[in-house]
Parts: structure tokens; sequence; C-alpha cells
């Protein structure tokens, strides 16, 4: 008997979406200026906001004259705290965690500011110009308070501190212990480490924090139109903040032009448009310039990690410890806290590896620069780069190959669960297959081979490796900010048929470019056994999606992809239920299919589209009580969520006389589970390896002594261009997880491997030189510095 | 980001503009490309009363033989200068520089008038202009005069005009040469320049008999290295050529460390690209 026959003879026939390249249906609109983003939206005579911010890294408001600005023309407001203070209760970003202090979120800085860009007043005009015209009237008397720019000046005893009621610069403080390290390192026969860095980095996505409050003066509502990803948490903490119910306050998230977590935190400037819109019952608009949008959204990593990993004689890693000292800037933002880059750092630290003792101390200490939040990938970019960056320092010291080293380090199949040295536990995930993937996919023997040639011709070749896990789709049983109160650990997907047999399927989880339109409606086409095109998913409004808390920590596949399936399950069953009695067929012999329920092995068979007939718009076909609504809603929580992992080989070239960097070759071998859209995965992968190449070799927020920031424009804050990416090879394990469906979480991967997997390629690469690689991005002028440091010192003490 | 409230004056002819220019009484400028002027009115770094607007005057547009010259309009776009036969037969230094000039459609808008009046010192166009020696036409209320590149070029984005001034036209002598080269590093594909070098000769009797060099990246404003030129000559061609003439270079100047590059990096840089760029002139035979 062949192994097809036994299965259901409708599985081997329907075609199936799961799986399948779908073009993204998104696309069309977005690619023909069809979109709708907030800064599209119209609402009847908008006022423009500008915002008046602060030049002063930090320093006492002494006195604000805002008279000129009020007689502007155009001026309609001119707001500062004061003026605001009644209207709203400052926002918390509370969180269970130990030695944490909790700056509140305000719409304006209130008697002192602490970074350049900070919002000082708000003034609101009939255009944005005119607003601008009247900020530069605006007179602001600062007394200033000592600039705090670096983490390793803000721990100093004299430091000023940003938040005198927190006694301290240092926000969050966290250590994580497992076994003996120091006796394990003692012990160890080979000891490596180091000073890494991770500098401060723009999330940047393509569209600028935008904001539409539309006033409603006949129900006293508001509608927030907002470029965010969160905008369940938005609504929320604005509804309390203001005192407006759910009923008056609706927020809605249209087109997202990318977030990478920018657009991940409720930000003053939406707080102050809601409060604004309801003291003035008018529409407002403001859309951040890029000069705003690099200055005052959310940035990432900043850390420095002083890590140490011992290995016994094997090549076992044993022991690792790191003190890591994240520079978190001025707030704690909201929701997620300022706990979340810095922890999340020692948490993921270990890796993938079986580490057997640890010890993870972290610091988040408050600068003059504005708040870390969210970045694609979390903590672990810098986790992973400085694990890996250890590991071949390890291998190095003790003669093995790197791919060989993470072999011997790394948890195999029969040993998941495995709960690492910092306590996350891992799934069932291809750790090793990945990595063995990868190393074919490279031809990594033939690389070594094309590096020893391009050695003996004096060239600067490298490869390098990193393997990393992450945890995605994370359900109820972890908290994805520690501590933090905010359910993230579930999700609503409800699926309701029309009386003309549309299928729309609103989900909390929210879009900004991840394709979810389009992977969430091909699980619903297969689950539901629907046709694809009948399929509408919406998304990001508060009026019609369930609650939920928005698209982050690669949760969105994983969690509305589950209550996708579930729901779908339900409604499946209420088709079937109406089918039968409209085909006169017994419910286990209707199978659905491409929209249509049909009686196995017949052509007998009845159209969604008539199943909605006759149980909206027909009274005599179906009895009173099989009428039932066609509608179903499942929230599902994962419960302890799932693992991603991949491996990453890259091979670069350092060319000596530019100092730049160029990669030749780039592998990802990624385990994300069942694959929903393979052209989906890739893009993913893709555009994070993009971002992670402009982490390693491009990307920095430059601030001065004074805490000023050199790069904020384009001109200055360069991001990688398209010939500066490479064609990548992208092989995928689709090791099926323990979550409904068989998915993990990917959108975050190629900005965790890349990093890591580049720097070891240029240290490998400049291993002629003796040179470490421990600080990115790795840009031309700094391998420059690096390179002249070793000819000196070669020159020093000569061999 | 918006800039402040300015006058639009659309001229049609020279003489109007210059007369609007006038009226303005310094707080006039010319609005050629808007690819460097938009930027610092949105930043309102510049903030004018009055725009003039050269575009609708097309007769500013044009490149042509000019006996032992190439005359080139100030609102000539870079991408005709880029696609022009006559520049890559007589000109082939520029015709290579000028790829290097930002990315297409910045090219398709940006002109040769603007750049050299904007005087950026990592701009390839005010580079050219001292490479070749070119002189430019100036439209003042006083009539038309005429100014040597080194003199137009005083410090970073500052050049030597009058506020009522208008580039005309430039003219480039045609160089005869048995090689030459034009080099560049820029951090991406059409960013501004860390270090460029220009180098042309003509072979003597013994060795160099004539040379031209100009850099740029790395001074307040591109440079001419005359000097360089003469020791060039004195010196006899060999196979450390390259090396002494990237010695001679980088002696000659003292850049300024920025976010981009250190001075001793962006004078590593144009130390290789001499080398390089001698490299390829010497290779070339006479
Ligand atoms: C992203 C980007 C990258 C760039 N990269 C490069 C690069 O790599 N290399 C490079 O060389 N350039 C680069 N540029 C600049 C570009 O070449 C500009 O086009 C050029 O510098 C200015 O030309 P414009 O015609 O746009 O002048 P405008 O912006 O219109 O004017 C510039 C200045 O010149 C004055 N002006 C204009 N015309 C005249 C005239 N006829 N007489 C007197 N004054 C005049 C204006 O008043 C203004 O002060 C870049 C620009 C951008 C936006």
């Amino acid at each position: 008997m062949s192994k097809d026959s036994l299965a259901q003879p409708a599985d081997v026939l329907r075609p199936r979406h799961v799986g399948a390249p779908i073009k993204r249906t998104e696309d069309p609109r977005l690619l023909t200026g069809n979109g709708e983003y907030t800064a599209d939206r119209k609402p009847d005579r908008p006022l423009h906001i500008a915002f008046r911010r602060s030049e002063q890294p930090h320093a006492r408001i002494v006195r604000i004259d805002t008279a000129a600005a009020q007689t502007a023309p155009g001026v309609v407001a001119v707001l500062t705290a004061e003026d605001v203070a009644d209207d709203f209760k400052p926002v918390i970003p509370f969180s269970r965690m130990a030695n944490y202090y909790a700056t509140p979120t305000l719409p304006l800085a209130s008697g002192k500011v602490r970074y350049v860009g900070e919002a000082i007043v708000a003034v609101i005009a009939t255009s944005r110009y005119l607003a601008e015209d009247a900020v530069e009237l605006i007179e602001i008397e600062f007394e200033p308070l000592g600039a705090v720019s670096r983490s390793e000046t803000a721990v100093a005893v004299d430091a000023p501190l940003l938040h005198e009621e927190a006694g301290t610069n240092v926000l969050i403080a966290r250590e994580f212990r497992k076994g003996d390290v120091e006796a394990d390192l003692k012990g160890a026969a080979v000891r490596v480490g180091g000073r890494f860095e991770m500098t401060r980095k723009a999330p940047l996505a393509m569209e600028p924090r935008s904001y539409t409050a539309e006033y409603d003066a006949r129900r006293g509502a508001i509608t927030l139109y907002t470029s965010s990803n969160i905008p369940g948490i938005v609504r929320d903490a604005i509804s309390e903040s203001l005192g407006l119910p759910g009923s008056r306050l609706r927020v809605v998230a249209p087109d997202v032009g990318g977030s990478f977590g920018s657009k991940g935190s409720l930000y003053p400037e939406e707080l102050l448009i809601c409060i604004a819109a309801r003291k003035l019952g008018r529409s407002l608009k403001w859309t951040a310039d890029r000069l705003e949008d690099v200055s005052s959204s959310s940035q990432a990593f900043a850390e420095i990690v002083d890590a140490e990993m011992g290995f016994d004689a094997n090549g076992i890693a044993i022991a690792l410890q790191a003190d890591v000292l994240g520079d978190v800037g001025a707030y704690s933002i909201y929701p997620w806290t300022c706990g979340l880059e810095p922890v999340q750092v020692v948490s993921f630290l270990p890796g993938p590896y079986k580490i057997r003792s640890y010890r993870g101390a972290v610091r988040g200490v408050a600068t003059c620069k504005p708040p870390t939040g969210p970045y694609r990938g979390v903590g672990r970019p810098i986790s992973t780069f400085v694990t890996e960056r250890l590991m071949d320092l390890g291998a190095k010291a003790l003669g093995l190959d790197p791919i060989e080293i993470r072999r011997r380090n790394l948890v195999r199949a029969g040993e998941f669960p495995y709960r690492i040295a910092s306590g996350i536990i891992w799934d069932k995930t291809g750790f090793v297959e990945c990595l063995d993937a990868a190393g074919e996919a490279a031809g990594y023997e033939k690389l070594r081979v094309r590096q020893a040639e391009a050695r003996k011709d004096g060239r600067l070749f490298g490869i390098g490796i990193a393997s990393y896990a992450e945890l995605t789709g994370i359900g109820s049983r972890i908290a994805v900010a520690p501590g933090m109160p905010i359910n993230t650990g579930s999700e609503t997907a409800k699926i309701s048929i029309d009386s003309t047999g549309a299928i729309t399927a609103a989900f909390g989880v929210a879009s900004h470019g991840q394709g979810l339109e389009t992977t969430l409606a091909q699980i619903i086409a297969d689950d539901l056994g629907a046709s694809f095109e009948d399929i509408r998913v919406i998304q990001g409004d508060s009026d019609a999606v369930p609650m939920s808390t928005g698209t982050y920590a690669s949760r969105s596949a994983v969690l509305g992809g589950g209550a996708a399936k579930r729901a779908s399950a339900l409604l499946r069953d209420k088709i079937k239920r109406v089918a039968s009695y409209l085909l006169e067929a017994n419910h286990d012999d209707i199978e659905l299919s491409g929209g249509k329920a049909t009686v196995i092995g017949t052509d007998r068979a009845v159209t969604f589209r008539q199943v909605a007939k006759a149980v909206y718009s027909d009274m005599k076909t179906l009895p009173a009580e099989a009428r039932e609504e066609l509608s179903a809603s499942y929230t599902y929580d994962p419960i302890n969520g799932t693992t991603a992992a991949a491996t990453h080989i890259v091979a670069v070239e350092v060319d000596p006389a530019t100092c730049f960097v160029k990669i030749h070759k780039y592998v990802v071998a990624e385990d994300c589970g069942q694959i929903i859209n393979p052209m989906i995965v890739d893009g993913q992968v893709h555009g994070g390896v993009a971002q992670g190449i402009g982490a390693a070799l491009f990307e920095e927020l430059v601030y001065d002594e004074d805490a000023q920031l050199l790069s904020a424009s384009l001109v200055d804050y360069m991001i990688p261009s398209a010939p500066d990416i490479p064609d990548m090879d992208v092989v995928h394990i689709e090791s099926q997880s323990a979550v409904a469906g068989g998915f993990r979480g990917m959108g975050e991967g190629g900005t965790i491997g890349a990093p890591a997997a580049i720097a070891n390629a240029i240290a490998d690469a400049l291993s002629p030189y003796d040179i470490d690689v421990n600080l990115l991005p790795m840009n031309p002028q700094r391998i420059f510095g690096l390179i002249e440091q070793a000819k000196l010192k070669a020159k020093e003490n000569p061999k | 980001m918006k800039p402040a409230r300015f006058e639009y004056i659309p001229p049609t002819t020279l003489e109007a503009a210059v007369a609007a220019l006038a009226a303005a009484n310094g707080e006039g400028k010319i609005l050629a490309g808007g690819q460097s002027l938009l930027p610092l009115l949105n930043f309102r770094m510049a903030r004018p009363a009055v725009l003039v607007d050269l575009n609708g005057m097309k007769e500013l547009s044009f490149i042509e033989l000019r006996g032992e010259n190439v005359a080139i309009g100030a609102l000539t776009r870079h991408r005709e200068i880029e696609h022009s036969p006559l520049i890559a037969s007589r000109l082939p230094v520029m015709s290579a520089a000028i790829r290097h000039v930002a990315h297409l459609a910045i090219r398709n808008r940006g002109t040769i008038g603007g750049s050299l009046s904007h005087a950026d010192p990592a701009a390839e166009l005010p580079m050219m202009a001292m490479f070749y020696g070119a002189s430019l036409t100036v439209q003042g209320p006083a009539g038309r005069r005429t100014i040597a590149a080194k003199d137009f070029f005083v410090d970073a984005l500052t050049n030597c005009l009058e506020p009522e001034d208008i580039v005309v036209e430039i003219e480039f002598p045609i160089l005869q040469h048995d090689g030459w080269a034009f080099e560049e590093v820029a951090r991406r594909f059409g960013d501004f320049a860390l270090a460029s070098i220009a180098v042309s000769i003509r072979r003597g009797q013994f060795g160099v008999g004539e040379a031209r060099v100009a850099v740029m990246g790395v001074a307040d404003t591109p440079l001419r290295l005359e000097h360089v030129e003469q020791r060039l000559c004195e010196i006899a061609v060999d196979g450390r050529t390259p090396d002494r003439f990237a010695e001679m270079v980088t002696s000659s100047v003292s850049p300024n460390s920025d976010v981009h590059a250190s001075a001793e990096y962006r004078k590593h840089l144009l130390g290789e690209l001499a080398k390089r760029a001698m490299q390829t002139v010497l290779a070339v035979k006479g």
C-alpha cells in the first residue's frame, strides 16, 4: 500500500497555501502608491503640530516665553508641560523587577530636559510651515545641569543625576547565576575574554513616526491614527492616561512603513496629540521629519560587555561570565522598560550552548540620549556577537576549527527541551542541523582552501560563523519584557463569513511590513477550506479587531497563526453543520475546500456563498436554530512559545588600501519551523541580514562628550545601500515546532546573526595582524586604526 | 523641516535675474538644481528672502567646443556632462569624475554652476575646475567678468562671489596628456568623496615633461598641487615613482577629522589613491 492511499483524498488533492510562495497581497496597493499611511489621512481642517525641542542635553527649564509664538500668523495654540498638566496622568512603565526605577512618560518635558531632541513646547497652527515659523519665536532659558554622555561616566559617583528621585543613574540592575563560575574558570584549560561593545544604532524605518488625531465633536471622541506596531497597547495607555473610555478612543494603525522596533513603544507625541485634540476640539496632524525621527525615536544597542569564557581541553565551554553596561538613555520606555534590551543580553549570552556555569550581571544606566527600546533582535545581536567572538577565540586558543568547536557545544537533537545556564528553555530546534547545512551550502572546506590561497597572495580574506538561538512566539509563561504586567502571551483571531460569502479575518496583531495579510490568509485558506481570494485580513483598528498587544518579538506568525488555525477549525464546524442540512449528508462526510463544501466522493457541493445565503438571507431553507452566525473567534496562547535558530557563514575580504570590507559570500541556514510563505521568509532573512550588515559595518549614532548627536542626518548616519548588500543563500531546515502549525518566529534572526558572523570574518581576515574585533560597527576608519596599531606593535616587538 | 518664508522669482533673462538679486539687498539666492540648496533651506541653515530661479533660462545650458577650450553653461546638468561625447573626448578626466557625483536622480537635476558655487570641498566638479585651470564667467550688476578657478574657491562652502553675481558659464582648457587617472574613495556608491586625486602627465625627453595633480576631500577647498607637479618633472621615472609620488602628495596636505574619517585615515587613503593613479598613468604608453 502506498503511503498516499492512507491519506485523506482531500489532503492529496487540495492545493495547499501554507508553504507556497504566494505573492504578497498587500504589495500591489503599496507599490502603486495606493497604500494609506497615517500622514495620508485627511481629516476636516486639521491643524499641524511642530515641536520646539531641546538643544540642551541636561538642563533645568528656568523660563519659557511663548508670547511671540502665540501671536504669530496661523498659530492656534502653544502648549507647554504646564498648560497640559491637568489633562492626563503620567504613563508609568511598570515592572516587578527588583532594582528598577520606572521613569514616567510625559507628553512634554516638565521642569527639566534630559536629552537633545526632547520635546518641550508644542506649537499648533494651520500649517506645518507656520508652526515651524512660530517655533523659532519661542525663548527658553535653561540652567545647564551637566551632560552625561557615556554609560561609564554615568555610573561615576559624582555624575549628575538625570532622575534625582531615583538617587542613581542606574535605572536597572540584575544578576543571573548558575553553578560555580569562579571555580570552573579556574579549572578551565583555556580562558578567553575581552571587552565588547556595540554602539548606538537607529532603527530607521522608511516612514518616520506619524500621528493623526481626528476629533469627533458629536461624541467627544478621538480616533488616533498612528504609525505604531502596538496600537492596542497605545490605545489602552492613552485611554488610561486621558481618562477616555475605549468607546471614545479608537486607535488605528493603518499601513505602516516599517518599524524595526522604533514604533513599538508609546511616545510623548502620541499622548500630546490626543491631549491637544481634546483640549482644542480639533483634528491634529504630526509627522516626524527625518531629524526628529533619528533624534527622538527609540534607539538600539549601546552596550559594553566585559566577558570571559572557559573551555576544557576538549573544547567544551564550561563557564561564562559577563558584566553588561547598557546605556539606556534618558527614560525607561513604555511598556517595555529600560530593562528590555540590556537584560535580554544577559538572558541570551549562553546562546545555543550547553555551558555549565554562568554569571551575567547587567546595569542599565541613564544618559542624556533618547531612550533605547525594542530593536529587531533585542539584546541578541550583541549577546550573539559576544558569545560567538568568544567561541572563535576559544577555537583559536585550542587549535580547533570554528565549526568544530560549535558542534561540540551546541545542544543536540536528543537533548531538547534544554534549559541553558541563564534559565531559558530551548524547545526542539535544528541547532546542529543549521550548522551543518550552512557549512555545506557555503562550501566551507573549499572556502578555507580559497582563504589559504588568498593569504599566500597577501590578501586579507576571512571566514566568519555565527550560530544563535532565540525565543519566538512566546506565550503566557514568559513575559516579553522582564516583570512587565502586560499580557503578551495570547492573541485572538475572529473570522466571519458575511451574507455575500466573503470572509473577514480580524487580528489584533498589526502589520508593518511583514506580509501578515498574506500569510494569515494562507493559513485560513487551508484550515477553513476557503478560497484565498475571498479572505480579507484586517488588522490594527481597535474598533474592528480583538484586543491585542501588537506585533513584536517574532510573535505574530506563531500567536496570530495559531489563533487563525483554531478559529478556522471552529468556523469550519459551523459551515459543515449548515452544509450537512443543505446537502442532506452526514457532517463527517463533508469536506471543505476552495470555498466549497462537498460530499466526499461525489460532485454534490454548495459554495460558502450559498451556505451564507441560507444562514443570513433566507427564512425557509434552514430551521431557526441552524441559522447560527458564521463567525468564530479563538484566543491562542502557546504557553512557552518556541525557539528559532540559524547559522550564518560569511566570507569577507578587507582591502588593505581602503580598509573597506567586501562580502564575497553570505549563507544563512535557518530553522523557522513550518514555512508559511518561502518568499516572505527569504525576504525577512535578506532584510534582517541587510540590517545586520548595517550594524556590523556602517550604522552608528555618534554622540559627543556634550551628548550632542553628530550623525543626525542620513549624510552622516550611514546605512548600507543596495550595492553594499551581497547575494545571499538561504537554506531552510523546516523542523516542526511544538506550537500550533509547527511555526516558529523568524523576522528578527537576520539582524541577530549577521553582526557576529561579520565580526568573526573580519577578525579572521585580520588574523595575520593578530587583531581582535570587539567593537561594532567595524567601519573602514576603525579597521585602519587597528591595522596601524598592530603594525606599530609589531615594530616595537619584532618576533 | 520646512523652509522659512521666501519670495520666488523666475526671471527669463540674466539681466532680470541680476536685477532681482540686487534688489534683494544681499538676501537673495539663486536656485539652480536645488540639490544642495533645498536641504539647506529645509534645515533653515539658509534663509534667503528671495529665491531667483535660473531654470527658465535654457540658454545657460550647453556644452560646446570653443577653440582650445570646452565651454559649459552654468545650468548644464551633471547628467548631460556624463553623456557628452565632447566631454568624453576632450575632457576625459572630467568624464571619469562626473560618474562619481551622487546618484542618478541627483545628477538629473544638479548643475555645474550650482556645484561650483556651492563649493563643497569633497565635490568632483570644483576639483575638476582646479585640475583643468578653468575660468568662470560671472555676470554682476557691472556686467561680465572672468574669475580663475583658483581664485573662486575661498573656503569650505564659500566662493568669492558677491550676492548679486551669477555664474554664467565655465571654460575648461583642453589638456594634452599621454596618460591620466582619476581615483576616488567614497564610503558608499554616490557619496561625497573621503579622498580623491586626478593626475595627468605628458612625457618629456627624460621622464615626465608636464604634470597636473589635483586632490579633494583633504582640505577646505579642492587643491591643485603645483609643487608636486613640478617635482614630478624633476625626478627619474622608475618603479619607485608611484610610492614617491604618494609621499609627495600626502606630505602636502593636512586634512581634518570628522565623523566619517580621521585625518590620518584620509591621508592614508589619499596616499593609496595617489600610488594607484601614478601606476595607471605610467602604464599608458606615450
Ligand atoms: C544625496 C546627495 C549626494 C550628493 N553627492 C554628491 C557627490 O558625490 N559629489 C558632488 O559633487 N555633489 C554631490 N551632491 C551635490 C549635487 O552635485 C548638487 O547638485 C550640487 O552640489 C549643486 O548643484 P545644484 O544645481 O543642485 O545647485 P543648487 O542646490 O540649486 O544651488 C547650490 C548653491 O549654489 C548657488 N548657485 C547655483 N547656481 C548658481 C549660479 N549659476 N551662480 C551662482 N550661484 C549659484 C545657489 O544659490 C546655492 O547657494 C549630492 C547631493 C545630494 C543631495
